[in-house]
């Protein structure tokens, strides 16, 4: 199977957020990257995937020059090769404007099916691959904990709301947007990282894919948010301070 | 057996008194040296045949990149001080060591009596039994025979009647039979003092003492007697310093994955091992019945070379030894501290996990989540970078900015663990109150000591560096930590990778101002407290009395059974306490319950992990339980109280 | 284009309150536009949602009908939706952000040239929408542009549904055209996973026991809060290394990590090797006797207090809501 993963380069998980004096994105000067949680996970189905059946893991992602340092990560981890959409504002590109790039350099590779993780750490759209499903005109699911190969296609496994699961079958091609979870991440090895020097990393420019860039929705300003978390020590008695937790639970945290 | 010289004497007057000589049998017939001849040969030749072959297996095993015969003077000292002193054999196991050190230096004394005994078969005998410097010489290898015979009979009867576990289940018979042929040899030297040389019992006699050895000699490569042959070379070309992991040579090395591997010192120091067992009787895996046992560790290589060889591509951890012994290991050190033959078992130990971890092939699920929280973040546990900020705003910690003396550094654990934390800040504390200048450092990232333990070779060399440019740009000269295992990572284990500035661990500097700090009243606290020497800071560090010392101005200082040199594991190194449940006993709980045992009513640490691992083990020992401090928390709970820190509560 | 229709998610033939609140918040749009809000209902069997939806909907209420569409597939309800937006150009599509959006609704927009402006936390006048970015450190503002339908989904709980007094809504049909083999997807059954073995990971609910709880004896007591909570139970290391509970209910560095909706300590203390296991959860509560105790620094909730107090107490509490 040939298995095309898109992966996003995002700001490291627990790096202190500094807006930009322009409140349209955040001070990326200090900040540490790496590979989107989910990505990861597509990735490491993509690999299992191809241990069973056999085939190629293409590694793919649109970005400026620092992306390259996840691709290697990624050709480390065992991917085949890799393509590498040389894009300088791709922060200023909405879900529609990215998922068109990616659509247009993945066209010609002519993939049975294309990983994704299901939404970015860092803007968390979680449309990317959906969108990317419908400019390649193929099927997609979302929300895939697991892959498997069949006859006339494959069988993923999803996850439901609240405990429940489902599995779909679907043709290949197809776009599948994977969960974080559903299986064990390998870790980066000194042997796959001396391997992937010799693997083929291929860069496309985003301008020649031709693509307009102009956004839908408009990311307008960022501001932090009101709320912070921070600890509400309950008062009173013991039944007082449960009353009160029952009230926060049913109507603050909407559990009960 | 004691007092040699007094022996010497007693028996030298007794045989001029009665005027003993040994016996030397003449006129060996033209047939006699013909069977003596082909004697020769055929011992020698299955000699050669054994240990040309393990020689050779040596030779061609891997050279090892990172050897140096520099500094003699080490090497010198170690042979003389193991090898011909007996010092380990002797200190670790005192009577059974002594008995074998007298069977050694009975060797030695004998080397010129064996040549002269076969020189005299063939009539070219260079001792004269007649001659003073013959006589001399032959009195003095008696007095060796005999405290080798008693030696000997010993060390059987230890092996074949007492049986310590250690040595194993099995009934050696090999070496029953090695321990007849050796009192043999003596029985035949002395007993030929009481004949004349013409005497036809002086020629039986001769034969059967070379009958014995010629015997003997072929034996000893088949056998663990190798050593005989190894270990004065194992132990003078052994690597030095302590858990020495060897660097990593060029692109396609990465660990002992295969025989191809397998260096030269490793196989050297394969073929050494005497079986000995004082390796497992350390062990706390072993002790605490998982299946790790450095011994079989050892013999597994072994075997491993004697059915594959040193140019095998069939993989290390497979029929000989497992992965999952190698991975229930600490590395705690007991065992390459006690072995007498000069054997480095954490450099294979921790080799053998390279090649598991480096190539991909192990593949544990905590092991992993651990190699990714430290791949994608700052610290072994997965936690925010934000959290420690927070902790070093709360505590108003200065930044270090160059003009301080210290750089205080956190750590994994004293960053983030609660624990950990009231350590550090303790610490903190007392730095301040004596006036010593620190800073800690904005960002810092684990010293990586769990990822070098387990094998993770391409994460170390990545916290290693980056650490170091850090550090570089901050222009840090010296550094203080809680920790022991950070403080071994930074001295030794990143001069791989550039160089590391001082650094000292927080005993270290207390003991040095231990004239200033205040002394508690220790009839009024009755404070008994038994000190834990944590292993990264006693074995791999050689420091046992500075923490003794400022624990002493806190109480009364006991020890446990097993202190010092022979600390026994808490059980977190070697990256373990980031994996998942143990199997059998669990290592901390054994210890626990061998601190509390003492009846003190304080457990003293010197290191985060220990105190991490004894709190969760003593928590289910019920009640009554001793308090557990950090030696810093004792020195500071008699300080005066400010509003800055958390105190030292006991909890 | 005009117009704000929400379109309503139902499970197994019941409307969620996640669709209550996309009423409400396509109501707030709709008087920032000076229109009404009206809704969307799609299925094979819709009467029965229309009437339900006709009670708390005060515009028009559409029956998006199709034999094709008795069960949810990301090609059916894109069809049938993108052929109502054709006919009608309304000027907002409102959704609740649940899965089943997040799956097809992207893919509609996308045939529009547009973006779905996902997981809204509030409409600013504009509108602006407001949605959460870095997991919720962020707060960025989003002004839709150019033409076409607006396309937006609500995060669940930030809109409170109204109860609204029921109102004449006029109720329509609308029957799609769709081909069988214009649906590529083939979906089975829900299920869940078997019970036998515990799964903390995919537990919503978790209430935690720690060495305050003293001694095996005293269990029960936590038992009975998390039934009454329907939660699941899990430990700290040392009540498992006690034998009290089996090893799969550990949480903790060498135990499982979780992140459900609640995680409830009782009687933890917040060593490190147990927080890093539930540090994830969206919801922390503790109860422990010591207010110093480093679980306080994590948690949301906290009351300080002898857990054989609160616990029964809260017990209480718990059902005497439920009922």
């Amino acid at each position: 199977m040939k298995i095309i993963v898109a992966v996003k380069q995002v700001p490291e998980r627990d790096a202190p957020v500094r807006i930009a004096s322009s409140r349209q994105w955040i001070e990326e000067s200090d900040l540490q990257f790496a590979m989107n949680e989910s990505d990861a996970y597509a990735l490491e189905e993509a690999l299992q995937l191809k241990e069973k059946v056999g085939g190629e893991v293409v590694v793919i992602s649109a970005g400026p020059e620092r992306v390259a340092t996840t691709i290697r990560e990624a050709l480390a981890k065992g991917a085949d090769r890799a393509i590498h959409v040389e894009c300088d504002d791709i922060g200023k590109r909405d879900a529609l404007g990215v998922a068109r790039l990616l659509a247009e350099a993945i066209r010609p590779e002519n993939p049975d099916l294309v990983l994704t993780g299901l939404q970015s750490d860092d803007l968390g759209y979680g449309q990317t691959g959906v969108v990317m499903a419908e400019l390649l005109s193929l099927p997609h699911a979302s929300l895939i904990l697991h892959v498997e190969k069949t006859d006339v296609g494959i069988s993923v496994k999803r996850e439901l709301e609240e405990g429940w699961f489902q599995k779909i079958e679907l043709p290949t091609p197809a776009v599948l947007m994977i969960q974080s979870g559903g299986t064990r991440l390998r870790y980066a090895t000194l042997m796959g990282i001396k391997r992937a020097k010799t693997k083929e990393l291929r860069k496309v420019n985003a301008a020649d894919l031709g693509i307009e860039s102009a956004p839908v929705a408009v990311l307008e300003n960022i501001s932090l948010p009101h709320k912070q978390r921070s600890t509400q020590i309950l008062q009173g008695t013991a039944k007082e301070a449960a009353a009160t937790l029952v009230e926060k639970l049913k109507f603050e945290v909407r559990v009960i | 057996m004691r007092g040699n010289p007094n022996r010497v004497l007693w028996l030298g007057s007794v045989m001029s008194l009665i005027s003993l000589t040994l016996a030397e049998p003449q006129h060996f017939s033209p047939w006699e040296k013909l069977l003596l001849v082909a004697l020769l040969i055929a011992s020698g030749s299955l000699f050669w045949r054994r240990f040309g072959a393990v020689l050779l297996k040596i030779l061609h095993s891997k050279k090892d990149s990172d050897f140096h015969l520099a500094p003699l003077g080490r090497r010198t000292w170690n042979f003389f001080w193991e090898v011909l002193c007996q010092a380990k054999v002797i200190r670790e196991r005192p009577l059974p060591g002594l008995a074998h050190a007298f069977v050694f230096w009975g060797f030695c004394a004998f080397a010129l009596v064996t040549l002269n005994h076969i020189a005299a078969g063939f009539g070219v005998g260079f001792l004269d039994p007649h001659g003073q410097i013959g006589q001399f010489y032959f009195y003095l290898a008696a007095a060796f025979a005999v405290a080798c015979a008693v030696g000997i009979l010993g060390l059987f009867i230890r092996r074949f009647l007492v049986r310590p576990k250690w040595l194993g289940k099995r009934v050696s018979y090999e070496s029953g039979f090695i321990a007849f042929l050796i009192f043999a040899l003596m029985a035949t030297y002395l007993a030929s003092f009481f004949v004349s040389d013409a005497a036809p019992a002086a020629r039986g006699l001769w034969w059967m003492h070379t009958l014995a050895l010629l015997v003997f000699l072929p034996i000893i490569p088949h056998t663990k007697h190798l050593h005989l042959i190894l270990s004065p070379a194992t132990i003078f070309l052994s690597r030095g310093g302590f858990s020495r992991i060897p660097p990593l040579a060029g692109d396609e090395d990465f660990g002992l994955v295969t025989g191809k591997d397998l260096t030269q010192l490793v196989s050297l120091q394969a073929y050494s091992c005497v079986e000995c067992g004082r390796c497992s009787e350390h062990c706390p895996a072993t002790n605490t019945g998982k299946l790790l046992n450095p011994k079989e560790i050892i013999l597994g290589v072994r075997g491993y070379l004697n059915e594959f060889g040193p140019a095998s591509d069939a993989p290390t951890l497979g029929k000989y030894n497992s992965q999952e012994a190698v991975f229930q290991c600490t590395t705690c050190g007991s065992c390459e501290y006690q072995c007498p033959v000069g054997i480095e078992h954490l450099p294979i130990l921790v080799g053998l996990r390279r090649g598991a971890v480096n190539t991909g092939t192990w593949e544990d699920d905590h092991g992993s989540k651990l190699f990714l929280a430290l791949e994608r973040g700052s610290n072994a546990l997965g936690m925010s970078a934000t959290e420690r900020d927070k902790f070093i705003q709360k505590q108003q910690f200065p930044i270090f900015d160059g003009t301080q003396e210290y750089c205080l550094w956190l750590g994994c654990m004293g960053a983030y663990d609660p624990k950990g934390r009231e350590i550090v800040a303790d610490f903190a504390r007392i730095m301040s109150w004596l006036g010593t200048s620190f800073g800690v450092l904005r960002k810092e990232k684990c010293t990586g000591d769990p990822a070098r333990r387990l094998g993770n070779d391409l994460i170390f060399q990545q916290l290693a560096e980056a650490n170091l440019e850090t550090l570089a740009q901050n222009k840090v000269t010296k550094i203080v930590s809680i920790c022991p295992h950070c403080v071994r990572t930074i001295q030794e284990d990143w001069k791989e990778f550039g160089q590391p500035p001082e650094v000292e661990h927080h005993s270290e500097f207390l003991a040095r101002h231990a004239a200033r700090l205040p002394r508690q009243d220790h009839a009024a606290n009755h404070d008994r407290i038994v000190y834990h020497d944590p292993c990264y800071l006693g074995r791999y560090r050689n420091v046992y009395e500075e923490p003794r010392t400022v624990a002493a101005l806190a109480g009364e200082v006991i020890e446990a059974p097993r202190s010092h040199q022979r600390s026994f594991c808490c059980g977190a190194g070697g990256g373990l306490v980031f994996l998942g449940e143990e199997t059998g006993d669990r290592v901390s709980h054994t210890r626990a319950k061998e601190l509390v045992a003492t009846g003190a009513s304080t457990i003293g640490t010197a290191c985060p992990f220990c105190n991490s691992m004894f709190r969760d083990a003593l928590a289910t020992t019920g009640e009554a339980t001793p308090q557990l401090m950090d030696i810093a928390q004792l020195t500071a709970r008699a300080l005066p109280q400010d509003g800055k820190s958390n105190g030292s509560a006991n909890r | 284009m005009s117009g704000v229709f929400v379109v309503l998610e139902d499970r197994d033939g019941r409307m969620g309150r996640t669709s209550w609140e996309a009423v409400a918040a396509a109501v707030a749009l709709a008087r920032q536009t000076g229109t009404m809000a009206n809704a969307i209902v799609l299925g094979a069997q819709t009467g029965q949602l229309a009437s339900e939806a006709s009670k708390r909907v005060s515009g028009k209420i559409v029956r998006v009908e199709h034999p094709l569409l008795s069960r949810y597939t990301a090609d059916g309800f894109s069809l049938a939706l993108e052929q109502f937006i054709r006919a009608e150009s309304p000027g907002y599509l409102v959704f609740p952000h649940t899965y089943q959006v997040r799956d097809y609704v992207p893919a509609l927009a996308a045939r529009f040239a547009r973006v779905l402006i996902g997981d809204v936390i509030g409409i600013e006048d504009g509108p602006v929408f407001t949605r959460q970015l870095m997991q919720g450190r962020l707060s960025g503002s989003y002004r839709p542009a150019g033409a076409g339908p607006c396309f937006v989904s609500v995060q669940s709980g930030a809109f409170r549904a109204e109860a609204t007094e029921s109102s004449s809504a006029e109720i329509s049909t609308f029957g799609p055209t769709i081909e069988p083999s214009q649906i590529r997807a083939k979906p089975g059954e829900p299920f869940r996973e078997s019970a036998q073995t515990v799964d903390l990971g995919s537990a919503q609910m978790i209430v935690a026991v720690g060495r305050g709880i003293k001694e095996a004896e005293n269990l029960p007591m936590i038992q009975d809060l998390a039934s009454a909570l329907g939660a699941e139970i899990a430990a700290s290391r040392p009540i498992c290394d006690n034998g009290w509970l089996p090893i799969e209910r550990q949480v903790g560095s060498s135990g499982q990590t979780v992140a459900p909706k609640l995680y409830l300590a009782v009687g933890i203390s917040g060593a490190i090797q147990h927080l890093v296991g539930m540090k994830g959860s969206q919801c922390i509560v503790a109860i422990n006797k010591d207010p110093e105790a480093p679980i306080f620094e994590v948690a949301d909730y906290g009351i300080v207090g002898d857990l054989f107090e609160v616990v029964p107490a809260l017990t209480e509490a718990v059902k005497s809501t439920r009922h």
